[in-house]
This record gives structure tokens, sequence and C-alpha cells, in this order.
């Protein structure tokens, strides 16, 4: 049991295979190290800095936990979203930078099915679902241009991704929300009309604004998970990861229809970035406002990468990243700007990309103990 | 006469929106030719941005502020070769944690120097009519008037071009570059210290970046904003590819990306009839459908040096 869970969850049977646990964790513990330096030497305290960003985080009991708690799950849910799909396509060996597009594309669909005529007067039992389908199908189509291009034109996908991005900004900004979509002037609404009641996500407790988005994106990851390593479609996307930056041949010479597998993915990672969007015009807003709050793309990359693209790392990081952002709000108290997180995040991913030297370190930790037996070595043969 | 100072200043216009654009292009491209991808442009240009109003505002001379900004250029260029080449990390990755980081790092500096948010209070700047380039003589000249009023950071973006042109494709050291891009092996065999060239190669792109940040905070504003950087250093990378990996092609590329913008600015301000119907945001998305449409009409496959993105170790 304890075997394949491990095989599972990992998927490694290399000697040292806790490392690849063990460095993420570190990267972060080293980051928040680097932080307190970095608050220190700008004249603050990075005890009182720290103890209130947890003490609002959520994760640990105190004064106001119920909604914390509720905050941080609502904030993780769309970090979660936007970082499971870059982290598929980072599987597939794609590098989409589109999810920032992809979250407001999946957002203004979910805000106009939510409030337009024939779809708002449906019972929410078919409502809801049909948001849900459509905005992942629109988020979905607009990665797959990106796909598309890609297989078959050869236009690498980061350039792309890049413009759909802007495409998708300026066409809902500059067009939709201002144009075929914006609220009728005497209701005093800016940006789009709000949802009918059918189309908000139900409450799961009371008191709090937290609703069923975090448990929709944890069926989401479980099945993302049996994606990757239960189907012939998760088995060829990670062959293609693997193989991508050698070439493209032996994916193909074994039989994978690498352009179909390429669209695939990139529809695939679109559809559930973009559904942080939707969870944030279902959940949060309501409506899609004149200027949308980005940023939950590239976090979402973030996110990713500290998870080492994996769905359970994927969630484990993202409620940390959606912990800091909840508590970031207080740690204005301490004078601290409220973008403090992103240093603590950024250090992190660096640590991740240094992950050669924290290794290292590890190798020779090891070396000067080896005279004691590890007993967790001896485990993974 | 009004027509012609109509085309000069939206060629003076062009030039100086695609100066940022541009000075992106050639930092990446530089560290992409030794096979090294840097996209932390973005993250390096708001570091920089800020760094060079800080300086020229304590000191009263943007020169100052320029040097600060190439300051921090080389410690992030430091930081990105540490990581990627010194210890053949992810050069994504590491790209991503430097962006990630100018974000937070950079409104948190904002917020500690000026007490504000958002923007910071002008300093003295690259733009003003004094630090200007002027060739008076040149002003009633059709298109050449374009060049008599421009700032130092688009005569600097220009010469670059030409100058990185010839150190590529015409120098020892640039075959060497491009020779660590492309087989980092065989250039070793051949005695190329591939490692020195890498971290001359990122820092020189870091330092090229950050150029491209102050052309913004110092060169078009005198302040630094918060959304100052917004997309250019993923324009500048877009730009790149787009010109496939060439000073030149970098050249037009970012010249386009400019030309499309400005021409957004112009419909906008000028149509009439029909096309005063099309949404602002058609205007706006004008310069990235063009790019697609662009690399769909003109160039297949952008093909990038072969040994890009691969961190290099040594056999043992």
């Amino acid at each position: 049991m304890k075997d394949t869970l491990k095989k599972v969850i990992f998927g490694r049977k290399e000697k040292y295979w806790w490392m690849n646990i063990l460095v993420p964790f570190i990267s972060i513990f080293l980051a928040f190290i680097v932080g307190a330096i970095f608050i220190k030497t700008t004249g603050r305290n990075p005890v009182v800095a720290y103890k209130l960003l947890f003490g609002a985080s959520g994760l640990f009991p105190g004064p106001y936990w119920k909604g914390h708690f509720a905050e941080m799950l609502l904030s993780s849910s769309m970090f979660i979203a936007t970082g499971l799909g870059f982290a598929i396509a980072a599987k597939g060996g794609l590098f989409n930078i589109g999810a920032e597009g992809h979250f407001i594309v999946g957002g203004i669909t979910a805000a106009y099915i939510g409030y337009a005529q024939p779809f708002a007067s449906l019972p929410k039992i078919i409502h809801l679902p049909l948001i849900f389908i459509l905005a992942m199908l629109m988020g979905g189509l607009w990665a797959a241009i990106a796909g598309y291009l890609k297989a078959k034109r050869g236009i690498h996908e980061v350039i792309t991704t890049i413009m759909l991005n802007w495409i998708a900004l300026y066409l809902i900004e500059g067009w939709l929300v201002i144009g075929p979509m914006k609220a009728a002037v005497e209701t005093g609404v800016s940006g789009t009309p709000y949802i009918s009641q059918t189309a908000k996500l139900p409450k799961i407790l009371s008191g709090t604004r937290l609703n069923i988005s975090i448990i929709i994106i944890i069926i989401v990851l479980y099945l993302v998970w049996y994606l990757f390593y239960k189907t012939t479609l998760g088995y060829e996307i990670r062959a293609m990861g693997h193989t991508l930056i050698f070439g493209m041949e032996s994916p193909k010479a074994s039989g994978i229809n690498v352009e179909r597998r390429t669209i695939q993915t990139m529809f695939i990672s679109g559809a559930i970035a973009a559904l942080g969007g939707v969870f944030m015009v279902l959940g949060i807003l309501f409506q899609y406002p004149p200027i949308f709050e980005g940023g939950y793309g590239f976090d979402g990359i973030a996110v990713a990468l500290i998870g080492q693209n994996e769905p359970i790392g994927v969630l484990l990081a993202g409620i940390l990243i959606g912990a800091l952002r909840t508590g970031a709000t207080s740690v204005q108290l301490a004078h601290i700007p409220k973008t403090f997180p992103s240093i603590i995040e950024g250090f992190a991913v660096a640590f991740i990309a240094l992950q050669a030297l924290v290794r290292y370190w590890l190798m020779k930790l090891i070396r000067l103990k080896k005279s004691i037996p590890i007993k967790i070595e001896g485990d993974a043969k | 006469m009004n027509n012609m100072s109509l085309l000069n200043a939206s060629i003076a216009q062009t030039l100086d929106y695609a100066a940022p654009i541009l000075f992106a292009a050639l930092g990446g491209l530089m560290s992409e030719n030794a096979g090294v991808v840097n996209i932390a442009l973005e993250g390096m240009m708001r570091f920089a941005a800020f760094f060079g109003v800080w300086g020229a505002f304590i000191s009263g001379s943007p020169w100052v502020g320029l040097l600060w900004g190439i300051g921090i250029g080389i410690l992030l260029g430091i930081l990105h070769a540490y990581i990627t080449v010194k210890w053949a990390g992810d050069q994504i990755v590491s790209g991503v944690a430097i962006n990630v980081m100018a974000i937070g790092i950079i409104t948190y500096l904002l917020e500690l120097v000026f007490q504000t948010t958002g923007y910071s209070p002008p300093a003295p700047y690259f733009g003003a009519e004094v630090n200007r380039i002027h060739l008076t003589f040149l002003k009633n000249t059709p298109i050449l008037g374009a060049f008599s009023d421009l700032t130092i950071f688009v005569w600097f973006s220009l010469v670059l071009v030409i100058v990185l042109h010839f150190i590529l494709y015409h120098t020892v050291l640039g075959l060497r570059i491009r020779a660590v891009g492309e087989n980092p092996r065989a250039a070793e065999t051949l005695g190329v210290n591939v490692f020195k060239i890498k971290w001359f190669a990122v820092i020189l792109g870091s330092i090229f970046a950050a150029v491209g940040g102050m052309s913004l905070s110092l060169g078009t504003l005198s302040s630094f904003t918060n959304s100052m950087a917004m997309g250019k250093g993923f324009i500048g990378l877009a730009a790149m590819i787009f010109g496939k990996w060439t000073p030149f092609g970098a050249l037009f590329a970012a010249l386009l990306f400019a030309f499309a913008q400005v021409l957004q600015l112009l419909l906008q301000s000028t149509v009439s009839g029909f096309a005063k119907i099309i949404p602002l945001g058609f205007y706006l998305a004008l310069p990235y459908l063009l790019t697609i449409g662009a690399l769909i009409g003109f160039i297949g496959r952008a093909i990038g040096p072969a040994a890009d993105g691969i961190p290099y170790k040594k056999e043992s």
C-alpha cells in the first residue's frame, strides 16, 4: 500500500526520490528566511510581520478564523485552477503563459451566460452546469488557437499565448464590457449586469463567502491526476513532455499523434484555467467589472512550479499562496505593503530553480552522516 | 506642411514606442544566442525602471539614475546566470521567479521610498527639453525630420542594433556566443569557455533589458508608475522570436509592433464614418492581431538557437 501510494504520487523510482518532495518544502522555508531578512533590512520587524501574515492567513486557528479560512479557500481555488492549467501544458512540454487570458475568457463567458436572458431563467440545476461547460469550452478554444498554431504552423506557443492574452483583454475590456454586454445606464452598474440568482455558486459555510468552488477544483484535481497517470492520453502527454526538448521524433515514432495531442493538451489546459475565471465571477464578483483585478494567471505559473507540476503539489502550493494572499491584507498593520507575499512567492520559485544547489547541500548532509544508515533510502529500493 | 509634420511626428512616436520593446528584444536575443532563455526581461525592466527613477530622484541627475538602473540590471543578470549557468537550473523557472519578485519587491520599495502607491514623484529625466538630442537642421525634411528631436534612449537602441549585429556576425566573440548557443559541447572541444560566454551574454542581455525599462521611466515619462512595464518585456520576447533571434529582425519586429500602436492612436483620432463605429477594443487589439497574422503569413517555423533553453553541464 505504502509503495503503491509512493509510486502513484511521485511516480519516480530514483534512489533519493524523497529529495523531490523535500526540495519544494526547503525552497519555501528558505524563501521565508530570505523574506524575513528583506523585511529586517528595510527596518521593519519580521516577527510581527509573519505573525500578522499567518494569523490572518486562515491556516491556523485564531480570531476570525472562520472568515479567514473561507477567504483562503476561495482564493486558493482560483490559484489551483490557473496553476493546474499551466501544469497540464507543462507536462506536455508546452509553456502556456496564457492562463491570464483563459481566466478572463472564462470569466466573461460566465458573466454573459449568467445574466443573458434565455439562460438566466433556466432552473439552477441546468443553468449552473451550463455556465461551467460553456466557459470551459470558450477558455479551452481560446487556448486551442495557440495549440493549433503550434501544431500546424510551428509557431512558438509563448508568443501566441502572450498575444492572445492581450487580444482577449482588449476585446473584453475595450469592447464587450463597455459595448454589447454593458449594463443598462439606469441600473447604475458599471461593467456587465449582475448574474441571476440561479447562476451564483451555492455557499457551503454560513456567515462567509465560501462556496463550492473549492470542492469543484478538488474533483478536477483528481480528474487531472487520473488523466495523467491512468489514461493513454495522459501517458502520451507525459511522453511528449519528456522528449520535446530533444525533438519530436521519439513520441512520433511510437505512434503518438503529436499534433493532435498538442492541441488537446492546450484545450484542457485552457479549459481548467478558465475555471478560475468562472469561480471569480460566479462566486465573488457576480458580474464582469470594467477592469478585472488580474494576476491569477501569472501567479498560477508560480503555483505550478512550486508544486512541481504534480496535481498534489499544485493543491498544496495553491493553498499556500491563497493563504499568503489572504493574510497579506493584515501585514499592512505592520506598515508592510500587501504585495509582500509576492516577494516570498518569488524567492520560493527562485529556490525551486536552484534545486540543483539544494540537492547538492542535501547530498553533502547525507555524506556527512554516512556512518548512520538512512532508513528512508532503504525503503525506496 | 501639416501632413509632413504629422508624418514626422508619427515616425518619431513609433521610434519612441519601439525603443523599450527593442531593448528587451535585444536583451533576450543576446542571452538566447548563448543558449540561455530569459523570460525575466519583464521583471528586469520593472526593477530598472524603478531604480532609475530612484537614483535620478536622489541625485538630481538622470545619468546617476541610468547608472543605478544598469547596476540593478547587472545584479539581476548575475542572479539569473548563477541559477541557470552555475547550477544548471531551469531557465523558465528562474525567469518566473524574477518576474514575481519584481512585482512584490518594487511595490514594496515604492511604498517604502516614496510613501506612495502606484506611482513615484517626478524625477529629472532624459525626455526633458535640455536632455533631448536636437538636430534642428533636419527639422523641416520629410521623414528625416523625425530624427530631429529624440531621446538618448531611441538613438542608443538604434545604434545598439548595428553594434550587436557586428559583434554577433563579424567578430570572434560573436561566433563563440553563437557556437555556445548552437552546440556547447562542440564549442567546448574547440577550447571555448562555455560558462564564461554564457555568464557574459546573460549579464549583457540583462543590462539591455534594464536600459529598456529606464527608457520608459526616464525617457518617455519622468516617473515610475506601477503599471509601467506592463507586458513590454513579453512583447520584446515576442519581437525577438518574430525577428528570428537577429538584431535587425528584432528592430523590424519592434518597429512593426510600435507602428501598429501608433496606427491605432492615429486611426482613433482621425477616422470618420464606418471606421468610427468599430469599437476601441479592436484598435487596441490590432498590434497583437497583426503579429499573429504576420507570424502565420510571413514566417513558418521560428527556429531559435539549437541548444537554447537546455542547461549545460560539463561531462564528468
